[in-house]
This record gives structure tokens, sequence and C-alpha cells, in this order.
């Protein structure tokens, strides 16, 4: 292995790792919040390509305007899907509601995925961001998308941990993931938070998809990988970590899965990823739910109201 | 008509998938979305072993159920400390590393999978070479029949019931003396062998093993019809299986028009078929606990919950007339029962505990006082093996006990109440009251619970007399448990739904039920209405009395006055002072620290 060989899988590292970090980043805050397991993540990575593409070619509007309505799209619809179905689930299921939502959930996005294709037939489209043009530093070589990629993902997550440390609505959102329970006793309304969280998450998430769609293209099922991936980078990061924390999960992954390259050919590089994901399950030193159980198993529950 | 018995064949299929499944899930909490990829383990072990060495269908089924078990096996050991949501990101993580290794090993096929060479052949069995979907039904039926009888067994007996006591509160669980990690490996393992034994019927039937056969979306797929067909419930898997699977040939069938849309179509109203179903029946088609004799039993019983009520209200029944328990054979033994030495437990930079004696006189009843933080509650955790201790020694009847775990110590005659009761609310009051009883042995063939009757896989399977006559037999200790603490009449009342009171009295009944000898009593008489205080102490006096040897926690002078014999005064993680309630409370530096004023 040279080293221009590494640098080369280095850079495709980063550019993967941001994209997976900013997929884990809308994915952890929804699943830190909300506990629900959003496998629909993966139908709002599809709608907001589709949405940008079908505006950019079929209607004809500029970039900017195209990529806005896109996240558009992708936050009106992780917030209808919260507030017209998980919520009343969540309501109906109890103990449940854990199961049951990532069942609905998953019909949706089965429901969903081929609606897109009906609407737009299984043909891949495109996006067009910006000229595409080949970069050629020190040796390695990538595009003016990538740059915009890498970029657009470290905003968008530093914007996330600006929005969650610094303004009311996050400080709101920290307190609600934090202790749900405490937080509404101070009058927190739970409700409002879980939509403002299921907005932001779907925004980053409709960004992922717009990305995504550009650099390669925009098809019925191109959210169920990514969709893993969130997952994956959203437990690794943490799910009550800083979206900065799972944004370095996700960096982390993606130079795994693109330096693996080097010692393996490439058809084993999600085995990689999947197998240091089960190495760090097997040796978390401790869960920290089942410890804080131990701690308080003797003392008096609140929501057994003693 | 092939059309349909196809159709039925792979309904047949999905059922054993979904039916183990349900155990995994539905009866011990473990949540897994692997399912199809345990069933790709025994499949490619099938397609591999049949196409490359010729092995015959028997002894490839028998392989690729093994071979998945062993997974599913290995699979539990760091599934053992996970919460359920991790528990979803470990089975993704496994679905997708076995995919991913079929989908890229040359010698499997890689990404097109492997061939059938030859087709399932039942010989020495009647029906041969299957070659038609209809000659598979009868096999199918058979096949999946034996997964209904075995998982039902296991799951509606007393195996289950441990089971489902793990899955509502595994800490009450083990403090009770289950055996958790066994159980869990076990289920893990059998859950994940029936996987297996479907997968391998899945290759036969498709004549085709491919990653794309065990992919996730099929994991997802069993799940949801796990789930939708109720959770706790094995016909209702069936009948999940049924109607996912169903579904799609019904719309096809339905819905006429141009066959690519079709298709489409079909797959939207199946992914909305499930939002809607699961939001119109979130407990699934058929409900854990449903059955037919159970709705006829239920309809019977209405007429006696007037009853129920009235039995409530009147006192329990003169202790003098229990029968619980026999009267105690007066200790030649040593009279210490427990000797704790040193017992040391920092949490980072607190001492919650630090060089803790304490001795505990068979047959009398101790009290540990102290105020708020003194750290009462760890040492209780530290002497039933909830809490690790750092040093010291536990001496239960002469044996040391640190180290051990909970449930081997509650095995060793140990046991706790908890403050806050933990019942297992899901399940009826008798059924608590039986998790605690248990018929031990130490024969080498009842590890590794150490039990005989129905919680002993080879009594449930191979004596099943015995299993009955065990199960018999706890349930009318548990009545009589029941009865003393003067609540036999909501026997069958979910725990969580019964009053506060009641619960305690129920989680009492269940710490009798286990017979040690040790009974350790947090806050036995808090919370709970007055006229009932004097129940559980008479209780506990009444126990002391059979020769029980009980330590309570307790924050009520009176009680203390009425029942201790011993009390120790603890500060701080150490025990400043004992002796009886009369000498402590005359120490006014003691009176002072515990009421604040003198």
């Amino acid at each position: 292995m040279s080293l221009e060989q590494v640098e080369q899988l280095a850079a495709a590292g980063i550019i993967n790792g941001s994209f997976y970090a900013l997929l884990g980043a809308g994915f952890g805050v929804i699943l830190g919040v909300t506990g629900r397991f959003h496998y629909a993540f993966a139908l709002t990575f599809t709608f907001a390509a589709y949405v940008t593409s079908v505006l950019e070619t079929d209607g004809h509007l500029p970039f900017p305007l195209s990529g806005l309505a896109g996240l558009i799209a992708a936050a009106a619809l992780g917030v209808a899907i919260e507030r017209w179905i998980y919520r009343p689930l969540a309501h109906a299921s109890g103990a449940l509601s854990l199961l049951t939502i990532f069942i609905s959930s998953l019909g949706l996005t089965i429901a969903g995925v081929n609606l897109i294709t009906l609407v737009w037939t299984a043909f891949s489209r495109s996006i067009t961001l910006i000229d595409v043009r080949p970069l050629h530093i020190e040796g390695v070589t990538f595009t003016t998308l990538d740059v915009l990629i890498v970029a657009t993902c470290w905003l968008l997550i530093a914007a996330l941990n600006a929005t969650l440390s610094f303004t009311d609505l996050g400080r709101s959102i920290r307190a609600a993931r934090g202790n749900p329970y405490l937080a509404r006793i101070m009058g927190l309304e739970p409700d409002a938070i879980y939509l403002a969280v299921f907005a932001i998450g779907s925004l980053l998430c409709g960004a992922a998809g717009i990305l995504d769609g550009a650099r390669y293209a925009v098809q019925p099922n191109m959210g169920i990988r990514p969709v893993v991936f969130a997952f994956v980078v959203a437990f690794l990061g943490g799910t009550q970590s800083r979206p900065l924390v799972v944004g370095l999960a996700g960096l982390l992954i993606g130079l795994i899965e693109s330096l693996s390259g080097l010692f393996v050919s490439p058809q084993w590089s999600s085995l990689v990823v999947f197998s240091v994901l089960f190495i760090y399950l097997v040796l978390r030193p401790l869960d920290l739910r089942a410890f804080r159980i131990q701690i308080l198993s003797a003392m008096p529950d609140p929501a057994r109201g003693e | 008509m092939d059309y349909w018995w196809d159709i039925l064949n792979l309904v047949l299929i999905f059922s054993i998938f979904a039916i183990s499944l349900n155990l995994l899930v539905g009866y011990s909490g473990q949540v897994s979305v692997a399912h199809a990829a345990f069933g790709a383990i025994g499949g490619y072990i099938a397609a591999y072993l049949s196409t490359k060495t010729g092995l015959d269908f028997w002894p490839a089924l028998a392989a690729g159920a093994f071979g998945a078990g062993l997974a599913g096996v290995l699979m539990s050991l760091p599934a053992l400390r996970l919460s359920p949501e991790y528990l979803v990101l470990l089975t993704i993580a496994v679905s997708s590393i076995v995919l991913a290794i079929v989908g890229a090993v040359g010698e499997l096929g890689g990404a097109y999978g492997m061939i059938a060479t030859r087709a399932a052949d039942l010989t020495p069995l009647p029906g041969g070479e299957l070659l038609f979907p209809r000659q598979w039904v009868v096999p199918l039926l058979a096949f999946t029949a034996l997964t209904y009888l075995i998982c039902r067994r296991m799951g509606e007996s007393a195996w289950g019931r441990v089971l489902r006591a793990i899955r509502d509160d595994e800490i009450a669980a083990r403090a009770l003396g289950c055996n958790v990690v066994a159980f869990k490996v076990v289920v893990f393992g059998v859950t994940s062998a029936f996987a297996g034994l479907a997968g391998v019927l899945l290759f036969y039937y498709n004549q085709i093993a491919s990653p794309s056969v065990y992919g996730l979306d099929v994991s997802l797929k069993i799940f949801a019809m796990t789930i939708f067909g109720g959770l706790g419930n094995f016909l209702g898997s069936i009948l999940g299986a049924a109607v996912l699977q169903l579904m799609q040939p019904m719309l096809e069938k339905i819905i006429q028009i141009d066959p690519g849309q079709a298709f489409l179509i079909q797959l939207v109203i199946y992914g909305l078929g499930l939002v809607v179903l699961v939001r119109v029946r979130p407990q699934g088609l058929l409900p854990e606990g449903f059955s037919l004799r159970g709705a006829i039993r239920s309809f019977k019983s209405n007429a006696a919950t007037e009853s129920a009520s009235h039995a409530i209200a009147v006192a329990a029944m003169p202790l003098q007339d229990a029968r619980c328990g026999a009267p105690a054979a007066l200790p030649q033994q040593s009279p210490v029962i427990l000797e704790v030495r040193g017992l040391s437990k920092r949490f980072g930079g607190i001492a919650a505990c630090r060089g803790l004696d304490l001795d505990l006189q068979r047959g009398k009843i101790a009290a540990l006082v102290g105020p708020n933080g003194a750290g009462k509650t760890t040492v209780f955790n530290l002497l039933t093996g909830a809490l690790r201790a750092d040093a010291g020694t536990i001496r239960l009847q002469g044996k040391e006990v640190r180290g051990l775990p909970p449930d081997v110590i509650a095995r060793n005659g140990m046991v706790r109440s908890f403050q806050n009761v933990r019942l297992f609310g899901r399940m009826t009051a008798v059924e608590n009251v039986m998790l605690g009883i248990r018929q031990l042995s130490g024969d080498w063939w009842c590890w590794p619970n150490g039990t005989r009757g129905g919680e002993n896989l080879a009594d449930l399977f191979l004596l099943p007399g015995v299993a009955t006559r065990v199960e018999r037999e706890t349930r009318e200790q548990a009545m009589e448990w029941l009865r003393l603490v003067g609540l036999a009449g909501v026997a069958d009342t979910r725990a969580g739904t019964l009053s506060f009171g009641q619960q305690k009295l129920v989680s009492f009944a269940r710490l009798l039920g286990t017979d040690a000898d040790v009974l350790l009593l947090d806050e036995p008489a808090s919370g709970i209405d007055s006229k009932w205080v004097d129940n559980i102490l008479g209780l506990v006096a009444f126990m002391r009395d059979r020769g029980k040897t009980i330590c309570i926690v307790e924050h009520s002078i009176h009680v203390v006055e009425r029942l201790a014999d011993t009390v120790f005064f603890m500060e701080l993680g150490r025990i400043t002072a004992r002796g009886t309630i009369g000498e402590l409370t005359s120490n006014p530096r003691l009176t002072e620290v515990y009421f604040g004023t003198v």
C-alpha cells in the first residue's frame, strides 16, 4: 500500500464519514429525545431528494429554491408523521409503543417508497447542486461537490449543536432528553418539543438525502442503507451525547469503512463496520441504564406515585 | 391450485419464524431483528452440506438448526446486559454481519447464493422427494405443529413464567432466585435453532439460499408478523404470519390492473395496512393470555368479583390456623445464621459502606435503623449480591456468599423485599407468588437453576408428570400464602392493577413462598394504610415464630419497638451502636442523629 493510496482512501472516508455524521446527528436528536425508532427516516431521506430533483428538472426551479423546498418537505413529513401517526399510536399502545412505532414506521416506509415509485417511476433521477469539477491536491482526487458535502454536513451539525446549547428551544429539548418526567413538572410541553425535534431531525435528514442524490442518483430505495447507518452512528455516538460527538462517531465509521479497503477487498467493508459495532457492544463496560436501575432499585419510584 | 398451496407453504414456514420469535420477544422481552439472519445460518449450512458433500435432508436439517442455535447462544452473551434499544442495534449488527459474510464468500455463491442440487427427501419417512408445493403441505404442517407445541410448552409453563418475570422486572426475578442468565441463553439458543430450522426449510422449498431471501427486510417482516399477531400469544403469531403473507396475493387477486403498477399498489396498501393495523390493535390480533378457555373462565368469574372485594375487606385468616411453613425444629446449629465482617463498598468518592460488621441471630428479628443516606438499603443490596462489595465477608449458614450472583444467594436461603415492591405487573397475584416457590434439587441434571418441575427443561419435556405435579403443588402453596396475607380473593387479578397496600402484601407472600431462612425486609410497613400495618407486623412476628431470621430496615420507631429483638444503628456506612430499642433511644447522641433533636 502506498501513501497515496492511504490518502485517497482517507479522503473518501472523510467524505462518507461526514455524510454518516449528518445522518447520525439527525437521527440521534430524534431518538435521544423522543425514544422513537423512526425507521421512516429512510422515507424522509428519499422524499427530500425527490422533491428537489423534480422541482429542479421538471419545475425548472434554480438550485437554492429547489433545495429549500426539499428541506421543507422533509421537515413537514417528519412533523406530520409524529403528529398524526406516532403520537396517537404511543398513547394507544402504552408499554408496547417502542415496538408498535417501529412497525408503524416500517409500514410507512414501505408504503411511501412504493408511492414515490408509482408517482415518479423507478428510473433514477439526478440533482445538480453545483458545477462538479475534479480537484487534485497532493495526489488526492476529489470533486467540488465532495467539498460542498463535507462543508454542509459539518455546518449543519455545528448549527444543531449551537441550537441545542444556546437557544431556549435547545435548552427545552435537552431538558426533555435528560429527564422527561421533570421537564413535564417544570411546565415544558413534551408534545410541542417532540414536534420541534422531528422538524429538526428531518431537516438534517432531508439535507443528507439531497446531498446523496447529487452525489449518486435519486432512486426509490436510496434511503434503506443510510437509515441503518444513521441508526448505528446515533447509538455509537450515544443517544444523550451532543451532536458534535455523534458526528465524530460518524466520521470514525466512514474512515473505518474506507480504510479497511487497504486490507480487505471492498465487498468486506460493511462487514468490517458492523464487526466494529459488534465488538463495541460486546466490550461496552457497563450498560449505563442497567447500572442506573441497580442504584435506584431500592429508591422510591416517582413514576409509581410514591 | 399450486399457487395457493405455495402461499400456504410460505405461511407455514413463516409461522415457524414468527412463533419462535414470539417466545423471544413476547415472553422474554428480548427484541431481535436478526431472526431471518439465523434462518440464513441454518439455510446456508444445509445448502453447503447438501451441495458440496451430498448430505441428506434430515442430517442437513439437523446441522442447520444446530448451527443456528449455537450462533444464538453466542449472540446471547453480549445481549445479556443490553437494554432493548441496544439489543435492536446488536441484532441489526448480527444480521448485517451474517449477510455480509454469506454475500462475500465465493464458496457460498456470493450475491447470487447457492442453488440446490437435489430436492428435499423425507426418506426414511413416507413422502419421498418433495417436488411440488402440494407435497410440501403435510410435512410443513408437521414442522409448524412441532414448533408450536414446543414453544407453547416452554412459554406456557413454569419455564415461561420465569421468562415473563424476566421481561417484566429482571432484578426482581433474580432476587427471587431465578437464574436469569441461564434462561436468557437458553431462550436465545432455542429460538435461533427454530429460526435455523425455518431457514433450512426455506432453502429446500425455494431450492436456493441467497442473501436476499434472508435479508434485514425479511427479519423486519417476521418481526411485524409477531407484533401484529400479538406478543405472548403463539396462535396470534400464526395468524399474523397468515395475514401478512396473504395480504399480497389477496391484493393481487383483487386489484387487477397493469401488473407492473399493481405490484407497487399492493406494496403501498401493504405498508399502510401495517400502519393501520398496529394503530387499531396495538396489542396485536390475539393479546397475551387470550385463549378460548380463558375467555370462558373470565366470563364465569365475573360473578365472583364481588366476593373478591369482600375477601380483601375481611382480615387475613387467623395466623395460628395457617398451615404454611412447618413450626421450626429449633436450632441445633450455630445461633448466628448470617455473619458479616468488614463489608465495604465505594461509589466513586463516596463510601456507602465501610467495614460493616453485622450478625443475625437465628429465629430473631433484627432492625437496621439510621438517618436517611446512612446506607441501609445499600447493605441489603450488598448482602443479596445486587451490588458487588469491594471487601469483606458475608457468611450465610457458614458459607461464604460474597461475590455470588443474586439468584444463587436467594436459592441459598437469603431473600429481600423491595421498598417499591417490584411485582411483575403484567402477571397475576398468584403467578407472582408462584415465582418465589421452587423445588430445589442438587441433582446434576437440574443444573443450572437447580430446580425440579416446569422450570427444568428435562422435567418439562421428559417427565411431564413431574412438571404437572410440581406445578399443581406450587399453585396450591401459592394460594396458601395468599390466603395467609388475606388476598386469596384477588389471586387471578393482574398485580399491576392492585392497590399499593395489596401489592405490598403480595410481595410479602412472594417472599414467604421462597422458603428462605433469612428475610431482609426493606421498609415493610411504609406507604400502606395503617389498618394493614398491623396485619404485616403480625405476619413478620408469625414468620419469626416459625424459625425465620428477619432483618428489617424501618423508619417507624413504633414498628421497630414492636418487632425487633436487636437494633443496629447505622450512620455513614457503619454500625455505630447495637442493643434493644430501649437502650438506643436512651442514648441522647443517637436520638439527636436520628430525630434531629433530643
